[in-house]
């Protein structure tokens, strides 16, 4: 990603606790992300449907999916719009547009449901608050669908559990059988589905990319590290996030230099070099499935025993709750699939790495990525790695499943210039959090970990916007330079004497 | 009228409820669950996912968490209409005789009818008090009323009138309806004998708008009680862990070692050497 996008002039972000005091309304005309181009959908196999079509077409698929999804029933038929989720929604927090709310986003699907699937609707019709489909309404579904991160707060909060990302996931669905899809989405789920990762990375590439990695860290460290790609008799298969290859190398070099470590027998599928999967935010009936075929018959041929996942909030919860269903096979129990955090966790409760933390003095603070704090139910270990890798560790309240999104989630990482300034919006309630640490007040950068690539890639420009003086790491970036190598190191600065 | 309303209609309404309540649960029932979509931290086993739900029905614990000034007018209204409908069943069944049925001894016939008179205008009290306040916060709060539609009102309003009708039956002498003639009408209801509506404008009215309540009660959002179930049957469950330790490595984390995380057990797997291919 080109990190910064275009900086909106004379654009001040405003504190959550300012913005509470102006009146919740909807805004004119919403912002929203540029659609893909007609090049980019051919690629992904779809034709937009005309506008005269999209209603009908709209309310045909909204109607084949209320058998198939239950979750999407229940939230239209039992919410009471009691108002929980909107102050404990990231977006909501930093726009006060009651329509960038859960409840608001679930009633733009609602209203339609009721006007055509209900009794009530049909014999009452406003009373009840149904109404028409029109294209207005769907293009408010393409502005506001995009802005939910997908983060699972609402879920969280709801006193029913309601979870409205089943919501806007279905949404986000319908508008891709419509053709409404942002050009991020679909210009990453054309390079996922042609080069197997979101950087249109080649093998070649990736091989060449990954041999500079091993430089780096020769040079570091003081001795080499393999990045094995496509190694038969592999005994696991690691998956990274492709935004590691590229803007975050540290978090692949940790992995790296944590299977050589415990002398582990791994290596990089070159068809699937990407954790995440946009497929399951913008098409979750091929692209995703798609992706989990490819991965696991890659696996299957390389005789991987079992399969890691790197760090990637969305692919992982996409891996963890979806794969098994999705892939056609019961996967589970063949190659079992885990993620790196849980591993590294389980080596550093049963004492089998030796990590220095005073090689990170900085201060520095968790933000746990919604996907695993609220769908994989990872935070614990997150804690036992990170107080391992760091001197200075600092909780960020709310924490863990009560963590707020970073505003970046599921892809609305859109750099156009309607949606850029939405971005630092939504980040907002996390730039006060991070601040509230004290991680930010040093002369020297704290440190903010933040293991997720989607997380990553947000908070990189949105530090500098919200003006924090903290790094963005990932949580393996400090496990790799934590891990001490005795007798391999050749060690560098302040440590030097005490590592001998 | 009066005969349409006590006679005929208390039959059409309950058709109507009990016909609605089930179709809408058994197509919740029948849509697939196509995937695993818990929210974590994951309860440890189904009786943590059974205790967590049922402290959330008890307590309303995540409004009490996240929202205090709703959970103030929530909760008591909710805990008044459970105790408002046990008061009904039994006030009426017992001919207001149900604390000394309980503790024959303790309380007497007359100590229990002025009890059961009492508890009844104090939680009546409650719930007029608590849904006033929930349509207070419905209108006052701007972000609440952008996302209400006329009906959330108007279900608030109706609960209203109807508790504001029972209050007010309690409170001023000649407008109540004494036990005996309360159940001798809906017994002859019940027994498919309609006995007429007593001569009270008050008990019509208030029989009229509850069963209008009934009628509306499955095609509305009143029907969250079962929505709240049907949905944490989706979103609390347990999880098993697939797992932990790896395959072929040099360094391998000893077997069966278990740590706790956020609700996940997590076991280690003693991997087999396997022999690699070719040797």
């Amino acid at each position: 990603m080109s990190g910064h996008g275009p900086k909106p002039e004379g654009f001040r972000t405003i504190p959550t606790w300012e913005v509470a005091k102006q009146p919740a309304e909807r805004p004119r005309k919403p912002a929203a992300p540029h659609p893909a181009t007609k090049k980019t959908l051919r690629e992904l196999g779809i034709v937009e449907v005309p506008d005269e079509h999209k209603i009908q077409v709209a309310l045909e698929r909204l109607k084949e999916q209320i058998k198939e999804r239950r979750s999407y029933m229940l939230a239209m038929e039992s919410c009471v719009k009691c108002g929980l989720c909107q102050e404990n929604c990231h977006t909501f927090l930093g726009t006060r547009d009651p329509d960038d709310s859960p409840v608001g986003r679930a009633d733009l699907i609602r209203k339609v449901w009721k006007r055509y699937f209900t009794v009530q609707g049909r014999l009452f019709g406003k009373l009840v608050g149904a109404e028409d489909l029109t294209l207005e309404t769907l293009q408010k579904w393409y502005a506001y669908f995009y802005h939910c991160t997908e983060c699972r707060r609402c879920g969280h909060v709801c006193p029913f559990g309601i979870d409205t990302c089943e919501v806007t996931m279905l949404g986000r669905q319908v508008l891709f059988w419509l053709g409404m899809i942002p050009a991020l989405h679909a210009d990453t789920d054309v390079a996922i589905l042609k080069s197997g990762n979101h950087m249109k990375l080649t093998k070649a590439g990736a091989i060449d990319t990954l041999e500079f990695l091993s430089d780096e860290i020769e040079e570091e460290r003081g001795f080499r590290v393999e990045f094995p790609v496509d190694k038969p008799d592999s005994d696991i298969v690691y998956v990274p996030s492709s935004a590691d290859f590229m803007l975050n190398p540290d978090t692949l070099k940790g992995a790296a230099l944590f299977f050589e470590y415990i002398g582990a027998n791994w290596t990089i599928l070159s068809t699937m070099t990407e954790a995440g999967n946009f497929g399951f935010l913008s098409d979750q009936y091929r692209v995703q499935r798609e992706l989990y075929r490819r991965l696991l018959e890659g696996a299957k041929q390389l005789g991987a025993k079992k399969i890691i996942w790197g760090e990637c909030g969305h692919g992982w919860r996409a891996a963890k709750l979806y794969m098994r269903t999705m892939a056609d096979m019961n996967n589970w129990w063949h190659i079992p699939v885990v993620h790196i955090h849980d591993e590294i966790a389980t080596y550093i409760a049963t004492n089998q790495l030796e990590l220095d933390p005073s090689r990170i003095p900085q201060p520095a603070t968790l933000h746990d990525p919604c996907n695993y704090a609220r769908a994989c139910g990872h935070t614990d270990n997150m804690r036992i790695i990170i107080k391992a890798c760091v001197s200075d560790f600092r909780e960020m309240q709310p924490n863990r499943e009560k963590n707020f999104c970073c505003g970046g989630g599921s892809g609305v990482l859109f750099d156009d210039p309607e949606m850029y300034p939405m971005r630092i919006r939504f980040s907002q309630k996390k730039a006060e959090q991070v601040r509230a640490t004290g991680v930010a007040d040093g002369a020297e950068p704290g440190i903010l970990c933040a293991p997720c690539s989607i997380c990553k890639a947000q908070l990189y420009p949105m530090v500098d916007e919200h003006e924090l003086n903290v790094e963005v790491k990932g949580l393996l970036d400090l496990v790799g330079k934590a891990l001490v190598f005795r007798g391999k190191e050749r060690l560098g600065g302040t440590n030097n004497e005490k590592n001998q | 009228m009066a005969y349409f309303i006590g006679t005929i209609l208390p039959y059409i309404t309950v058709a109507i409820f009990l016909g609605g309540l089930t179709w809408h649960l058994w197509r919740w029932t029948a849509a697939r669950i196509p995937h695993f979509i818990a929210l974590s931290p994951f309860p440890k086993s189904w009786a943590g996912s059974v205790g967590f739900i049922v402290w959330q029905i008890l307590l309303f614990w995540n409004i009490l968490k996240f929202d205090r000034r709703l959970w103030i007018g929530a909760w008591p209204m909710h805990v008044a209409i459970g105790a408002i409908l046990g008061g009904h069943i039994l006030g009426i069944y017992t001919l207001g005789l149900q604390f000394h049925m309980i503790f024959p001894y303790a309380i007497s016939e007359a100590l229990s009818e002025s009890l059961s008179d009492l508890l009844g205008k104090t939680i009546g009290v409650i719930f007029v008090a608590a849904a006033a306040y929930l349509l207070y916060r419905r209108f006052a709060y701007d972000r609440v009323a952008a996302i209400s539609a006329p009906s959330d009102y108007l279900h608030l309003l109706l609960l209203l009138i109807i508790g504001g009708i029972g209050v007010y039956m309690r409170f001023v002498p000649g407008a109540s309806l004494h036990y005996d003639e309360a159940r001798h009408f809906l017994a002859g209801l019940f027994l498919f004998r309609p006995e007429p509506l007593p001569d009270n404008v008050f008990f019509l009215l208030h029989f009229l708008f509850v069963q209008i309540l009934m009628i509306i009660f499955p095609f509305s959002k009143l029907m969250h009680p079962f929505g709240m179930l049907w949905n944490r049957w989706v979103v609390n469950r347990p999880y098993e862990e697939p797992a932990m330790g790896i395959p072929g490595a040099q360094i391998v984390a000893p077997a069966g070692v278990i740590y706790e995380d956020s609700g996940r057990t997590i076991r280690v797997e003693h991997w087999p050497r396997f022999p690699v291919k070719g040797v």
